[in-house]
């Protein structure tokens, strides 16, 4: 997704952390590079160094050995607080402050910066609306925004400066899952947008998959397990230890991963309601259709018939019957769009007990999803 | 506070005597000397806080950052906060003599324990994310403590130093001793003379001080830290 995906942004090479005192390193010979315009996912279990990783790309925490360059430059050159203001950062806790009103909060790292009051009062106006805060947000304190609310001032302020990098710690894990699931689809809005390289940390494996154009899955100690597409990930887990974190449900995640548009939907002969199967034979065999769409006097379909099942019906003798009394009824297929992702086709049709969805679209054939599209898409 | 307690006590001594303890034609004579003792008192009363804040600001700074050197500076800042002070005024005689500055070491030196505690507890009391934030936005460490944990550690701190400036009020009084003016005048003068009006007269003006200068400070914060007012309370 990333809108130029030519240069590598964080390149990360044999990262070590050995904390002071622990027996074992909290981070491991770390290699991670992170194209431009990406969002890459950190996951894995409590304790395996995804907040040690991520806080060592901007030095709040320093390496015990190995480099890391952020946008080809070794960061360790520039003095501290001037990376930092290059990189936008999302703490885990939000840590707004408190004493400064949702403006100030958001224009710190422009006033940091040195920037007219004016444009960074403009910038601020920009940034709320971003975000999808009313505009008085701004004259507020923290304290009296929601907790999903103050997330996207959290998001608003990391953004201010406009860095190219944006490190993201668990950032939707104090929100109830609707607040979440909305802020995840704003950061992708967000990201089609303004196209960041984004390094968010969670240890939400559906939200890893959900938002990571890559998936980093690091084990206990800070090893890094597999490094892929989500895609690829739930296709191939590279062993145990990923497949166990991915679960049970790798083939639906991967469904919900694709998109009607994505897939093969294939053409269906449309009959009415009144017609008799042979009929709707002699119309499905002249296109080639194994799919016959009933559709009632309304034009609205109301059911899904397989032309192996037609054929049967008129070799034991009831070539005459309508198609409508063939069909069982409340079984109306589910009519859906190309932007559908295939996990919801899968459970509209399994609900619907159709068999396929119509794919609602502008070409003047009718076209249909069945459950074997479906699973032919995870070959 | 100390000095209510001496002017109280010298009252007591003079309740069998069946006086009338204040006598108002003394008074209204000696409005003059109300005026001034108010600024003499005033005048070793800043002094003593001004002096008292600048050394408990850098003693905190030099805890905050290495923190090993707690424990000591409070230390060593309950030893002096316990020296009696009417024994510490007297220990320094002989080596500063009697004076401004001898009044002003031993009013600075109850201080610093006050202020050292409420400083450090105000700055250790900021939220570790909100520290963490600051850093990641790009503070460097000086614009940190100036703009995000000096103003979140306000409150205590200036609870501090209502503390501070209620003891030194008080302490002043004593510091009357060492020959300075100050409402500790009013009250020698009295015991002096066998005399209860001044002796009521420097009590009740003292404590009159100190009750407005803790109610002035407790406004002046509330004006500073809009944000612990609203709803939520801020921190
Ligand atoms: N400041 C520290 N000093 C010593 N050990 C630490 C420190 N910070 C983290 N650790 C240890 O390093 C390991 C990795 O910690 P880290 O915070 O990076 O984990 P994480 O993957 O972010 O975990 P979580 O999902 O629970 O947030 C843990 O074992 C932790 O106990
Ligand atoms: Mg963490």
């Amino acid at each position: 997704m990333g809108a130029e995906s030519g240069g590598v942004a964080v390149s990360i090479r044999d990262l070590t952390k050995q904390y002071p005192g622990a027996p074992t390193p909290a981070v491991r010979n770390l290699s991670l590079d992170v194209a431009a315009g990406e969002v890459v996912a950190l996951v894995g279990p409590s304790g395996c160094g995804k907040t040690t990783t991520l806080k060592m790309i901007n030095r709040l925490i320093e390496p015990t050995s190995g480099t890391i360059q952020v946008l080809g430059r070794d960061q360790a050159e520039l003095p501290v607080h001037e990376l930092r203001r290059a990189i936008g950062y999302v703490i885990q806790q939000i840590g707004l402050f408190p004493h400064r009103t949702v403006a100030a909060n958001v224009g710190v790292v422009p006033g940091l910066l040195g920037w007219p009051k004016a444009r960074i009062a403009e910038r601020v106006a920009e940034l709320l609306a971003l975000v999808g805060l009313p505009a008085d947000a701004g004259s507020r304190y923290p304290s009296e925004l929601s907790g999903g609310q103050q997330q996207r001032v959290g998001v608003a302020r990391a953004l201010a400066a406009d860095p190219p990098i944006l490190l993201m710690d668990e950032p939707y894990s104090a929100v109830d899952p609707l607040v979440r699931a909305r802020l995840q689809d704003d950061l992708l809005a967000l990201q089609a947008q303004v196209g960041k390289t984004i390094v968010i940390v969670t240890h939400d494996i559906d939200e890893a998959i959900k938002l990571g154009d890559r998936v980093a899955i690091l084990a206990e100690g800070g090893v890094l397990a597999q490094y892929d597409t989500p895609d690829e990930l739930l296709r191939a887990p590279a062993d145990e230890f990923v497949a166990a974190f991915l679960g049970r449900e790798r083939s639906l995640r991967r469904l919900g991963l694709r998109r009607v548009g994505e897939v093969r939907s294939e053409p269906a002969a449309t009959v009415a309601v009144r017609a008799t199967t042979a009929e709707a034979l002699g119309a499905a065999e002249g296109m080639g259709a194994r799919w016959v769409l009933v559709i009632d006097g309304d034009a609205e379909p109301v059911g899904l018939v397989a032309v192996a099942d037609l054929r049967h019906h008129s070799r034991s003798g009831a070539a005459g019957r309508t198609v409508g009394e063939g069909l069982e009824p409340d079984r109306r297929p589910p009519v859906v769009d190309s932007t559908w992702p295939l996990r919801e086709v899968l459970d509209a049709v399994l609900r619907s007990g159709s068999g396929g969805a119509l794919v609602d679209d502008a070409s003047p054939a009718r076209c249909v999803i069945t459950l074997d599209a479906l699973a032919e898409a995870l070959r | 506070m100390t000095a209510p307690a001496v002017a109280m006590l010298a009252v007591l001594a003079q309740a069998n005597r069946r006086d009338t303890l204040v006598s108002w034609g003394w008074v209204s004579e000696h409005l003059d000397d109300v005026w001034s003792r108010t600024v003499e008192h005033v005048e070793l009363t800043l002094v003593a806080l001004a002096i008292g804040f600048t050394v408990s600001s850098a003693l905190a700074a030099l805890a905050v950052r290495h923190r090993r050197t707690f424990a000591p500076i409070t230390w060593i800042g309950s030893i002096l906060y316990t020296i009696p002070s009417v024994a510490l005024f007297g220990m320094l005689i002989p080596v500063t003599g009697l004076g401004f500055w001898t009044a002003e070491i031993a009013l600075v030196s109850y201080t610093i324990l006050i202020f050292v505690r409420n400083i450090v507890a105000g700055i250790d009391g900021v939220p570790a994310a909100v520290v963490e934030a600051a850093d990641a936005m790009g503070y460097t460490r000086w614009q940190r403590l100036r703009s995000v944990e000096l103003p979140l550690a306000l409150p205590t701190i200036v609870a501090g130093l209502r503390i501070a400036a209620v003891t030194v009020i008080g302490l002043v009084t004593v510091a009357a001793v060492v020959g300075n003016g100050g409402y500790g005048a009013f009250i020698l003068d009295g015991l002096d003379r066998d005399f209860p009006t001044p002796i009521v007269l420097g009590a009740v003006l003292s404590v009159l001080l100190a009750a407005t200068v803790d109610a002035g400070l407790a406004y002046a914060e509330r004006a500073l830290t809009p944000w612990a007012r609203r709803r939520g309370g801020g921190r």
